[in-house]
């Protein structure tokens, strides 16, 4: 009351009333934040804020987690089962009984008529650990499909397909700590600021304290591409070339680890023999990146006392996509940096449990890292679960991006969905509407009804969210972390492991199988399971987590039992000499030929295509998309254009533009901006009926990932009050 | 007392062991003497009644900001939504950007801005209610939004966008800088969300741990002259000399050479096009300060005019004082002004508030404008029931009404002019305004008895000379509105700031309405002229008067919608969809903002809700009320 008032006025200020704080983990993206989740008197859910002395987030969190809280209230929630024979006809709301008696009965009919692999299933990195171990033990042990794969084919399939190829296994081996001891950054094709805001947070406060060169290779001006020191503005779809070019130089230069080589891996001669191929004039040419600019940068990487790399869907979301993750693993083992602080090779992951289905989903494979190919992997699983190692197929099935061409083919006729929204996620998505048309049955497992793909199903399960269960997820850095139940779920929905288990009851092979119902006795099985394994969690408790606010495996039984407390964090893989995966303990260099078979623009298609997240939207925007305050900062779809680009096509900032590509269109909201070049766009990936109404998404020979960001497309003027109109249409939430 | 949790990270802490004795503008930091009685007292956050124990308690605090480390990232003003629970469509905090240079050497500069909590608070200068305060404690501008009537003048004034005026609960709030969190030692919540690590707080002066800078300028940000903000910013990183704005302001910053600071330039990025936007002209929500404004004006000339008119001379005018004329006139000109006063109440956020628009007296010329045109009207009101009795008693006290109509005009008049003078709005702040405001009295003020006289005359023949007197007059108010006009567009184009982005919408974006009003303009000057001197008595002066009667309306009506729709403050820049008042624009006309959660709520009107009046006046006895009253003068 310097002035103003004579008297002074009571402050008000805003009070939730929260009367306890319940422990859980962010359920966005894989940064695996700890967070706090204030409940008020009524028991409900008011406030967010991160744990203050969890490693990983110490205290902080993004925009989305800040109001995760406003989930459990969110709009669009399914209620009840719904089923309807035709997706012509109308839902009727259903019991859970006659669901999923239905539901089996469908299974099983199209099983029979058709053979067990014409009934598939897609899941997600969405739900909990334990529902994923579940599934899939229900799905390899019970139904028996091969056609059972996750949506992180469209995110992670790349990192861990390269990382199976170099380290005989999947796993990232650095972690965040690495941040704090590198001399130099490599980040291929990711934007931390915008995608990983925490992990980026966590980049900041190293380099705050320490100044160390950071190399952006990314074709659009991001914020992290604004910070590097150098910023490799690539040609879409060339960073194996860039890679090998790096390599040769470092080849030539002497610049590799020989000691390191030589102790830890095998192939080198090939290697060196292909890079040669890639002097870095040849390769300029085609990479777009000068012949100066990859001497200096390969000479930084290759000097630094310790380097690391990161990558993201910049690399995974390619036709090379594999290739990439094998080019940066190959990096790092040239130079030694794999398994020591602040050297190592790091994918940064998607979703907030890509991790836990990676390990435990049995997708790909069998839980804890297992293969099917693999016959004492077989025998193992077979023996734990109670079924006939013979049941299950010898070989891994078909992909997600393959189950929709086998369905086009009619070779699969059931699709059950868990936790993924193809309709907006997958490329090209007229053509997977196509697709879904063709099933005899979908069955669609969500939290919302109202998510696109809900269009398709003929039984829709109601899901509970996040904390509505109780299980762990395993983030970037191989941190188990726990989530705990804050809410019943929604009306009548039910949680994953729920409905797996019941879902399991009808069928007479899980009979003599043991499905066990509380998410400690399924984490007990997966313990077990890991003992010995690269991923050992067995000295790990839901209890112990959550004290330690998270640990990162392997923790092993004997640690735990000899007292030896899990680490804050810095916990890395292949520390020691010839410890990777593979039956010899060596790395695999792997030579990488450059095949060039993108869509390019050309005179028809004259840009670029290239896609994105945003920090305010997770994904298909079933969730971020009914939170005002996360939404608000992009409600409708939009695409940064650059300006002289739009002078010479007479397209004006802010207004309506109808983007064409060879599959389709989508009608966007033009951002004039420098941060794209003059022949390349770029659209968020988040809405529906958008941008992957026009991506191509050729496939990955080795991980299947689709290529969202490479593709051509034209720009056509559009009636602005039409256009208005249509993208309002298109947004139900 | 706000609890601190166990294991705060350190960076949640406010740091401050030292700070300087006197701010870069001269004002001493510890913001009151030892003894001061402002000192030792709660808060009382929510009627808690204990007092921090912050060791820099009285020291002013500011926010920092290093601009080279904001990512755009949203937690900020997010924490701060969360925290304060703030509906999705406004917001305390809010990042926007410029950018600059051309791929790939490109640049964004991310803006994370709040409430400055100024040396010079224009928000608390302004608000007639008293809602604001400035506290001793930290140097808080905090807002109340139990008082506050919702009238919105802090929204034009602040430079910075800070104070949030809410469409749907008709009321302003703003940040409130954490003194919660800042009474236990923790930064505000904003600070302690950053993850860019570019926003910081503490005393002001202060310069953070790892940072070496101290400015109060950076492009996009206001000028710091007008408020004295205290905020201060590092931004190292070159930048390019001109930076633009993603949002559908007219505006981009501009610097001649490296370490000049940037200045507001017209960025003329919707192209030269000429439309009319009629629609939006006259539909847009300052359509009641318009209606106000002129009726007013036009209210205040007339009755000068048929009050002095006569006393400088005019003896003519003293027709307007015979039988028929002027019992009508001065019903006529009581129906507008009630007219224009009922408009002016109903547009606010609370119009059963409309009590404590002289609260502010002190400071507010607001309030004075609000008390000036309500003495004008008790004025016009007791006048005019009183005038017409031609008894001794009531003629005198009728002059007493008239002369307390007469002081009320004039005072009202004025700080109606006064208010628009606002620095952070520079199409209002030009002697136009005034000359504009001058010009309604004298071209309405004479329109009005002109019409009257002319419609019930009993004689058109005996009322010419006034006739003629009221044309010129309105000659007289078209000239200088004409004038007003040239030197305002003269000196928009020249002084090429936000009032340049002004006038480039006016001649683009408005650009066929605008040389509508300007033809009109010069047409009623010679059709009044030739009024005046053909007179009414044959048929074309009466075609004359229907067409002038019509012309000064359109113009009138455009003129003032336009002083009004094209005004652009220099606010903070926005985003592409957040504070971008184009899409804010776009969202409302196609139906987007139907969605909550697109962030964008309408424009509404308020209910005059009787019943909280009511309840006000029961709860408060008469000793309290009159207490209420002296306030007004003590402040």
């Amino acid at each position: 009351m310097l002035f103003g008032r004579h008297q002074k006025n009571p402050i008000k200020i805003a009070d939730k009333g929260i009367e306890k704080w319940s422990y859980s983990t962010c359920g966005y993206c894989s940064t695996g934040c700890s967070i706090e989740i204030g409940i008020n008197k009524d028991g409900k859910p008011v406030a967010s804020r991160g744990v203050a002395d969890a490693d990983v987030n110490r205290g902080k969190l993004c925009v989305k987690g800040l109001f995760e809280h406003e989930l459990f209230e969110s709009s669009g929630r399914g209620k009840t089962p719904l089923l309807r024979n035709s997706i012509h006809d109308d839902y009727q709301e259903s019991g859970w009984d006659g669901a999923l008696d239905k539901m089996a009965a469908e299974i099983n009919r199209i099983q029979e008529k058709y053979g067990p692999d014409s009934f598939a299933i897609v899941s997600t990195g969405q739900i909990l650990t334990e529902g994923f171990y579940t599934l899939g033990k229900l799905a390899r042990g019970v139904i028996g499909t091969n056609n059972y794969d996750g949506n992180t084919t469209l995110c992670m399939a790349s990192a861990v397909s390269g990382y199976k190829r170099s380290f005989g296994s999947d796993g990232p081996p650095g972690c965040y700590e690495d941040f704090e001891h590198t001399e130099c950054l490599l980040a291929w094709g990711s934007n931390l600021p915008e995608q990983h805001p925490i992990i980026y947070w966590r980049f900041k406060e190293a380099r705050e304290k320490r100044q160390f060169p950071l190399i952006v290779i990314d074709p659009r001006v991001t914020m992290l591409a604004q910070y590097a020191d150098f910023h490799l503005c690539i040609t879409p779809g060339t960073d194996v070339v860039l890679m090998n070019a790096m390599m040769q130089v470092i080849l030539e230069e002497g610049l590799e680890d020989r000691a390191y080589l030589e102790a830890n891996t095998v192939g080198f001669e090939a290697l060196a023999a292909e890079v040669k191929n890639y002097d870095p004039v040849s390769a300029s040419r085609i990479c777009g990146i000068d012949e100066d600019t990859i001497r200096t940068v390969a000479r930084i990487y290759a000097k630094a006392g310790s380097a690391m790399s990161i990558w993201c869907m910049g690399i995974n979301q390619s036709t090379h996509g594999s290739d990439g993750v094998v080019g940066i693993n190959n990096l790092s083992l040239l130079t030694g940096n794999i398994g020591k602080p602040g050297g190592t090779s790091l994918s940064i992951t998607g979703q907030c449990n890509a991790m836990g289905t990676r390990e435990w989903s049995s997708c790909s494979g069998l839980p804890g890292y297992r293969l099917l190919e693999n016959s004492q992997d077989r025998e193992d699983i077979g023996k734990f679960w109670g079924v006939d190692p013979d049941f299950f197929p010898k070989k891994r099935g078909l992909t997600q991006t393959d189950i929709f061409p086998a369905i086009e083919a009619g070779d699969i006729k059931g699709l059950w969905l868990v936790g993924t929204n193809p309709m907006t996620s997958m490329p090209n998505t007229s053509r997977i509407r196509k697709t879904l048309e063709k099933l005899e049955c979908c069955v669609v497992q969500d939290s919302y009804v109202d998510v696109e793909t809900a269009q398709y199903a003929h039984i829709f399960l109601p899901a509970a969210i996040w904390a509505e269960k109780e299980g762990v997820f395993t983030n970037t850095e191989r941190r188990v972390n726990i989530i705990r139940k804050i809410k019943e779920p929604y009306a009548q929905s039910k949680t994953d492991l729920h409905i797996f288990n019941a879902l399991a009851k009808r069928f007479k092979r899980a009979e003599k199988m043991h499905f066990p119902h509380h998410f400690d006795d399924v984490f007990d099985e997966m313990r077990e399971l890991s003992k010995g394994r690269l991923v050992d969690i067995s000295g790990l408790t839901h209890d112990l987590i959550e004290a330690h606010k998270g640990i990162q495996w392997p923790y092993t039984k004997e640690q735990s039992e000899n007292g030896e407390l899990p680490p804050k964090g810095g916990k890395r893989l292949y520390v020691e000499s010839a410890t990777f995966s593979y039956p010899d303990g060596r790395a695999k260099l792997i030579p990488l030929p450059f095949v060039d078979n993108n869509e390019k623009p050309d005179k028809e298609y004259p840009f670029w295509l290239n896609s994105g997240r945003l920090v305010e939207h997770f994904h298909s925007r079933t969730r971020t998309g009914k939170i005002a305050n996360n939404n608000k900062f992009s409600p409708t779809p939009f695409m940064e254009m650059n300006p002289d680009a739009a002078v010479a096509l007479g397209v004006k900032h802010q207004s309506y533009v109808r983007v064409v590509s060879r599959r389709s269109d989508a009608v966007v909201l033009v951002m004039l901006t420098q941060r794209v070049s003059r022949d390349m766009v770029f659209i968020p990936f988040h809405f529906f009926d958008c941008v992957n109404r026009l991506t191509l998404g050729l496939l990955d020979p080795h991980s299947r990932q689709p290529a969202f960001k490479q593709g051509a497309v034209r720009i056509e003027q559009i009636d602005q009050v039409l256009a208005a109109r249509l993208n309002k249409e298109a947004r139900e939430f | 007392m706000y609890k601190v949790r166990e294991g705060e990270p350190s960076y949640a802490f406010l740091k401050d062991s030292e700070s300087q004795e006197k701010s870069r503008y001269g004002q001493p930091i510890e913001l009151t003497v030892e003894d001061s009685a402002l000192r030792g007292e709660s808060l009382t956050i929510n009627g808690d009644g204990d007092i921090g124990e912050n060791p820099n308690r009285y020291k002013q605090h500011g926010f920092y900001l290093n601009a080279d480390n904001c990512i755009g990232c949203h937690a900020c003003e997010s924490a701060c939504s969360e925290k304060n629970d703030v509906p999705s469509h406004i917001a305390f905090r809010s990042v926007g950007f410029v950018e600059g240079g051309t791929y790939p050497n490109y640049q964004r500069i991310n803006i994370s801005m709040a409430c400055n909590h100024c040396e010079d608070p224009v928000c608390l200068k302004g608000c007639p209610t008293r809602a604001y305060t400035k506290f001793a404690e930290y140097g808080a501008v905090l807002q109340d939004p139990d008082i506050c009537f919702g009238c919105g003048y802090c929204t034009w004034v602040c430079p910075y966008n800070a104070p949030q005026l809410d469409p749907v609960k008709g009321e302003v709030s703003k940040c409130n800088m954490c003194v919660d969190r800042l009474e236990v030692g923790l930064k505000p919540a904003c600070v302690s969300a950053c993850l860019g690590n570019a926003l910081d707080f503490g005393v002001i002066e202060n310069i953070p741990e790892n940072r070496e800078q101290a400015e109060t300028e950076i492009s996009g940000f206001p000028r710091a002259d007008i408020t004295r903000p205290n905020i201060r910013f590092q931004q190292n990183k070159p930048t390019e000399h001109e930076m633009t704005r993603t949002d559908s302001m007219p505006v981009k910053y501009h610097r001649e050479h490296y370490g000049e600071s940037f200045k507001a330039t017209v960025d003329e990025k919707q192209g030269h096009e000429k439309y009319w936007n009629f629609k939006k002209l006259l539909t847009s929500h300052e359509i009641a300060h318009v209606v106000f404004t002129l009726c007013t004006q036009a209210t205040m000339g007339a009755f000068i005019l048929l009050l002095l008119g006569t006393l400088v001379g005019v003896e003519s005018l003293a027709l307007l004082k015979t039988p028929v004329v002027f019992p009508v006139l001065l019903a006529v000109l009581v129906i507008i002004c009630t007219m224009g006063l009922y408009q002016l109440n109903m547009h606010l956020g609370k119009p059963h508030r409309f009590y404590r628009g002289f609260y502010n007296l002190k400071l507010s010329p607001v309030s004075r404008e609000i008390a000036g045109v309500s003495l004008f009207y008790l004025g016009l009101l007791g006048y005019s029931s009183l005038a017409l009795f031609e008894v001794a008693i009531f003629q005198w006290l009728a002059m007493v009404f008239a002369w307390l109509g007469v002081l009320g005009a004039l005072v009202g008049g004025y700080f109606m002019y006064k208010l628009y003078r606002i620095p952070a709005r520079p199409f209002w702040d030009h002697w136009q305004t005034g000359s504009a405001f001058v010009s309604a009295a004298l071209i309405y003020g004479a329109l009005v008895p002109l019409m009257v006289t002319v419609l019930v005359a009993p004689s058109w023949i005996a009322v010419q000379p006034v006739i003629a007197v009221l044309a010129w007059v309105m000659v007289a108010g078209l000239i200088i509105e004409g004038v007003g006009h040239v030197f305002h567009a003269r000196d928009m184009k020249k002084w090429g700031n936000e009032g340049a982005g002004s006038y480039y919408w006016q001649v683009t974006k408005y650009g066929k309405s605008y040389w509508l009003r300007n033809g009109l303009l010069g047409l009623a000057m010679l059709l009044a002229a030739g009024l005046a001197l053909i007179g009414i008595e044959n048929g074309i002066g009466l075609v004359l008067l229907g067409v002038l009667t019509g012309m000064v309306l359109v113009t009138g009506a455009i003129g003032r919608s336009l002083f009004f729709v094209l005004v652009i403050p220099t606010t903070m820049p926005g985003a592409f969809f957040w504070k971008n008042d184009g899409f804010v624009e776009h969202a409302r006309e196609t139906g987007l903002a139907e969605m909550e959660q697109v962030g964008v709520a309408y424009e509404r009107h308020h209910k005059f809700k009787t019943d909280e009046l009511i309840a006000t006046i029961k709860e408060h006895s008469l000793l309290a009320m009159v207490e209420e009253a002296k306030n007004i003068l003590k402040g």
